[in-house]
């Protein structure tokens, strides 16, 4: 068996979903053929069961030769062993396309998204992203795995068709006609099951978020009060989820007596048929067995197919959506050929006259908080400046820089920084660079022995997904601590003490400042307690630097930056 | 601090699920018993066919005449029609009494979640209590809608198949019963493993899927980091690990499928061999042949149906399990009756440790005098939080008291602790409802007109009003998008509602920006007019308003006075001030350990 994950999952035609659905079926080629190949052994090994069961009845029995008999039944032993076993590998062969399938569009997505990075976040919306990357592959496997079974009923179907046509034209045709009848009487049915089942998900939706809701809210809820109230909201739901599921029982239970009723009378029809020919001496007893047999038979091709329709209609939908992420590219390029990286040297940024020296500790103030998360994301070259605005690196533009350089040397941390599920240590180190010294003063310097401590094992302790386990302010030191480790040459934090107390909040900057004296560092706050800390910091107001200094000079001298700085103390 | 700890919600054991599973059942006795009957006849209906095929077998084989044939398929016809209308009632039948069964469940444990104790809340975290409202209630759901009654379908279907095919010959049945031993010990050695398997399979899935929302969502910090080869690689490895759990569920059912399989072809060429031989010697008909063959090759459905049930419905009883768990949490306070005399909140020699052996508080003393503002300040994990906590009753001590008019807050019932103390955390949450429905948790008596005074009270009337529907708006997730600041201001207006004389507040204003800070402060102090309150400060100027102000360090109370008393004594609270305040007299670089 082919083991996963594939070491590399290629490079996918994204030109059109059909396309990409052939492009990852080329791939598997191989186990496609070969789960078909024991789909067709094992398909028409259940159809030759009521064949065997008709020639042991005629030649055996109806005939007195007890030497047919036994043939025959050992006959029926061996079909009934070869179609098991052709079951099963059937079954493993769909199993492993199925898995190709899944797992190699899930690789696929992995890499797309890692190599996108921010690009992906900013372009389109990360629910339905998240919500197709953890369903669609599924579906996209679903298509693959079908085939084997789809194509077993085929061949058999037109195997059974063709033994009853060769017996008998009439009941040959009745097969014929018979059973794409009986789809198109099943089908109309379909529709209102699936209108309510699709109500009753929507219901049950509700009523699970309700529950999730209050899960969520429960700290809120067991503090003010409200419970009884919403015991009986969620009751009243969960009513309403009982009314819907019956009113899909009630046409479910229909549908179940149709796919009794339906095929019962065609088995019936085929059956009195035949016994009217076997009188007539055009149909042996054998033979008029096997017919019934044949007749119930037909029903697994008929449900199959009914199968394959919507998986297959699932599976076109699925790439479509998944496309819409694997047809992207980034949207920040590096030049063909990038220039080399400055060596020591200061930042400029021309759209709004901010410039930072080498080793210097500079804190932004700015009147209006996302002029200095834009002023970050240019300096980390997130985003390119607009006209004829740019970002100089010593002499360079950042633009004539490989992306890839600017990222090893400018380390921006903006306001929404994510933690990865793990282990702490890992994620505070997670390219593994720096050792437990090293690791220990980083949480030293922005304070976070407190998240640390919070887990179990320390260090060794496993955060969460999104580290949700932990407070705010905890995350957001350890964040800091992270992009301590990486240790840049040039570090711009974007409000990184924002969620943290005013005790911490001045421990944190006194510490920051020793911790990256001669290194360059940009901090983005309003904070008093860092500003009063900084080399020189910088007013930034309606997009323009208007004024830098010392914070104490600055706050003596100019009224604006006072009025900003020193807002939460006016609001008391 | 919050504890990602999920292991503290119980998991109810076999003997209580088994129970609580019966019980549900007795609850319903007659109607099930009602279901089961239905489809037994049902099931009676369509063993008529292979019945009545061998007697056409037989029939054509002595010549009878058309006639005779046609009454056979009329016959045939008949049973068809008679078994389809049977299984629609039946079917209908047993959802309607799954659906109530999956419904009171589901509401039951509702009220166990919304009455756990408070202590277990604060500290369970809300993943574990999620999977099961979620996961867990999904799986019963399949339990309950489908794996329940088609096994109770199947076992009636098969059983009347078997008695069927002994009535018509035993002689020819019997020799085919040695394959139940087979199913059986096929079956009971997948089953001891297949749950195992398969939830391991949707806990490596459930990791998978997480890991890939977690490499779409952290796109900037992946980029900034260079995190990419290590995404791929989580990535990576979750698919190995998945691939591993799918290949062992596949091993599995490769042993499993082909010994049931071949199991149900047994008796098939049993019935065909031995019935043929006996026809041979006269002691059995054709008929009786072919129909008891059928009956066996009609056995092979309800059979498989039956076991490929049965590892859903283990999955759905460990399910079961830590939803019924949910209820057995031990109390975490035994209610006395005592009625406070007053409102003084006071903390006496007060020890506290979250892991035994390891105190967080070392003797805190501390006297709140109604009316009082006292402002608590110190460093991260000095055990601010901890102490609010205890304050508002949601822990008790570990040695030491906490109590309000002399009546320890963890003796008093829920519903009178909030009325008389509330802890209001940087937490907060819209439930999904309208802005009414989450106003009137606090005050469920509260009409529209209470609830507008409230809001004008804290001057957030105005934005209520211009939303779509007022008051009747719907929020939350899913609904109308309140802003950080809104959101609080409605969970202040539910603590007017709740009118409790005391608050402890763990300051909530820092994470928003400046102008809808200071709207939010004017509505706060609306709301802490007349009451007694505890801050757990982040910003200094709280503590320069307050009466008091306790500087809280290692666990312990390190300063306690006014602003001018503390800054008289120039401790670490001063320093801090000062370089808060920029002050040039003072050197900056202060406030470090």
């Amino acid at each position: 068996m082919r083991a996963f994950p594939l070491a590399d999952p290629g490079d996918p035609e994204v030109g059109s979903p059909l396309r990409f659905l052939i492009w990852i079926a080329r791939g598997q080629q191989a186990t496609l053929v070969g789960g078909m190949v024991f789909g067709v052994i094992w398909m028409c090994g259940q159809a030759a069961v009521p064949f065997v069961v008709g020639r042991g009845i005629d030649r055996g029995i109806a005939a007195h030769n007890t030497g047919a008999l036994v043939m025959w039944s050992a006959v029926l032993l061996g079909v009934g062993i070869v179609q098991a076993t052709a079951g099963v590998l059937r079954h493993r062969w769909a199993v492993t396309n199925w898995m190709t399938g899944t797992f190699r569009v899930e690789q696929l997505l992995t890499r797309k998204a890692a190599r996108l990075g921010a690009s992906l976040t900013e372009r389109i919306d990360l629910g339905e992203v998240v919500s197709s990357g953890t369903t669609d592959a599924g579906y996209i496997g679903n298509c693959l795995d079908i085939t084997a079974r789809a194509v077993g009923s085929i061949v058999a179907f037109a195997a059974v068709a063709a033994i009853m046509l060769l017996t008998s034209v009439q009941l040959g045709l009745v097969v014929l006609i018979g059973v794409p009848l009986l789809m198109l009487f099943i089908a109309p049915l379909l529709r209102p099951l699936h209108h309510r089942q699709t109500e009753l998900r929507a219901s049950v939706g509700k009523l699970t978020n309700f529950g999730a809701d209050t899960v969520a809210g429960l700290r809120v809820l067991r503090g003010v009060g409200g419970e009884t109230e919403f015991v009986a909201r969620y009751q009243a739901r969960s009513q309403d989820v009982r009314r819907k599921g019956i009113k899909v029982a009630a046409v479910g239970s229909i549908l179940d007596g149709a796919e009794v009723l339906l095929p019962g009378i065609f088995v019936v029809v085929v059956t009195w048929m035949g016994a009217r020919l076997a009188l007539q001496h055009k149909l042996t007893v054998g033979e008029l067995v096997s017919f019934y047999g044949y007749a119930a038979f037909l029903l697994a091709p008929m449900r199959i197919a009914t199968e394959v329709a919507d998986k297959f209609t699932r599976g076109f939908v699925a790439a479509r959506r998944l496309l819409r992420v694997l047809a992207l590219e980034p949207v920040l390029s590096s030049p063909a050929v990038p220039v080399a990286v400055p060596i020591n040297a200061g930042l400029f940024d021309t759209a709004t006259g901010f410039t930072v020296t080498p080793g210097e500790f500079v804190v932004v103030a700015a009147s209006e908080p996302p002029d200095a998360s834009d002023l970050a994301d240019r300096l980390g070259r997130y985003r390119d400046p607009t006209g004829d605005e740019r970002v100089l690196w010593g002499n360079a533009s950042l633009t004539t820089l490989a992306v890839d350089d600017v990222r090893r040397h400018i380390l921006v941390s903006d306001k929404d920084p994510r933690l990865f599920a793990g282990r702490l240590r890992d994620q505070l180190d997670p390219l593994a660079r720096a050792d437990d010294e090293a690791v220990q003063t980083a949480i030293d310097v922005a304070m976070a022995h407190d998240a640390v401590d919070s887990l179990p094992d320390g260090l060794d302790g496993m955060l969460d997904e999104r580290a949700r386990g932990l407070s705010g302010g905890q995350r957001q030191r350890l964040v800091l601590a992270r992009a301590l480790l990486v240790d840049p040459e040039i570090l711009v934090l974007d409000e990184p003490t924002s969620a943290v107390d005013a005790y911490t909040e001045a421990r944190i900057a006194d510490a920051l400042r020793r911790h990256r004296a001669g290194r360059t560092t940009v901090v983005m706050s309003t904070s008093p307690l860092v500003l009063d800390r900084a080399d020189r910091v910088v007013f930034l107001q309606g997009g323009r630097v208007v004024n830098d200094g010392l914070h104490r000079e600055l706050l003596s001298t100019d009224a604006a930056y006072r009025s900003v700085v020193a807002r939460d103390e006016e609001s008391a | 601090m919050s504890t990602p700890n999920s292991g503290l919600l119980p998991v109810a054991s076999g003997a209580d699920v088994k129970e609580y599973a019966l019980g549900l059942l007795q609850r319903q006795r007659a109607k099930v018993l009602g279901v089961l009957a239905l489809y037994a006849l049902a099931a009676l209906a369509g063993l008529a066919g292979p019945r009545l095929l061998g007697e056409l077998v037989g029939a054509v084989q002595h010549t009878t005449t058309r006639t005779h044939i046609d009454h056979i398929g009329l016959l045939l016809a008949g049973f068809v029609v008679a078994q389809a209308v049977l299984v629609r009632i039946a079917r209908y039948a047993s959802s309607v009494i799954a659906e109530g069964v999956f419904a009171e469940l589901r509401e039951e444990f509702l009220r166990k979640v919304v009455a756990l104790p408070l202590s277990t809340v604060e500290r369970a975290g809300t993943g574990d209590l999620l999977t099961r409202m979620t996961s867990d209630v999904d799986a019963m759901s399949r339990s309950v809608r489908f794996a329940m009654p088609e096994t109770m379908i199947a076992m009636a279907t098969a059983i009347l198949t078997l008695v069927a095919a002994f009535l018509t010959a035993p002689l020819v049945a019997l020799p085919c019963l040695v394959v139940f031993p087979l199913l059986f010990v096929a079956t009971r050695w997948y089953l001891k493993r297949a749950p195992q398997g398969y939830l391991r399979e949707r806990r490596v899935y459930s990791h998978l899927f997480a890991g890939l929302t977690e490499t779409l969502e952290g796109g900037r910090t992946i980029d900034a980091l260079g995190l990419q080869a290590k995404r791929v690689r989580r990535g990576d490895d979750d698919i190995r690990r998945a691939f591993v759990a799918e290949r062992y569920t596949l091993q599995l059912r490769t042993v499993w499928f082909p010994s049931t399989e071949s199991a149900y072809v047994l008796p098939v060429v049993g019935a065909l061999l031995i019935g043929g031989l006996l026809a041979l010697h006269g002691h059995a008909t054709l008929a009786q042949v072919t129909a008891v063959t059928l009956y066996f090759q009609q056995l092979v459905d309800p059979v498989d149906r039956l076991l490929g049930w049965l590892d859903e419905l283990q999955i759905g009883a460990s399910s079961l399990a830590r939803l019924v768990g949910v209820g057995r949490v031990p109390a975490d306070r035994a209610t006395t009756g005592a009625q406070p005399q007053g409102e003084e909140l006071r903390a006496d020699d007060v020890h506290f440790a979250y892991r035994e052996g390891r105190d967080v508080l070392h003797g805190i003393n501390l006297v709140v005098r109604p009316g009082e503002r006292i402002a608590m300040v110190g460093p991260s994990g000095a055990g601010k939080s901890t102490l609010g906590r205890l304050l508002a009753g949601i822990h008790g001590p570990r040695t030491g008291s906490v109590t309000v008019g002399g009546v320890p807050l963890v003796e008093l019932e829920v519903d009178q602790l909030r009325r008389e103390v509330a802890l209001v955390t940087q937490e907060q949450h819209v439930f999904v409802g309208s802005v009414a429905d989450n106003l009137r948790l606090a005050r469920p008596s509260a009409d529209d007109d209470q609830l507008r005074s409230v809001l004008r009270s804290i001057d957030a009337y105005d934005w209520v009003q211009a939303l779509p529907d007022g008051l009747a708006t719907a929020v939350g997730s899913g609904g109308y998008v309140l802003t950080p600041a809104q959101a609080q201001q409605i969970a202040l207006a539910r603590l007017v509602l709740a009118d409790p004389h005391t608050l402890v507040l763990d300051e909530a204003t820092s994470l928003l920006d400046p102008r809808a800070a200071r709207h939010l402060e004017r509505s706060l102090a609306a709301v802490l007019k007349g009451r007694t309150v505890v801050a757990i400060a982040h910003r200094l100027h709280t503590a320069h308003d307050a009466h008091r102000v306790a500087v809280v360090d290692g666990g312990l109370v390190t300063e306690l006075g006014s602003h001018d008393e503390l800054m008289a004594s120039g401790g670490a609270y001063a320093q801090l001030w000062h370089s808060w305040r920029a002050d040039p007299t003072t050197p900056s670089g202060i406030g470090q350990p």
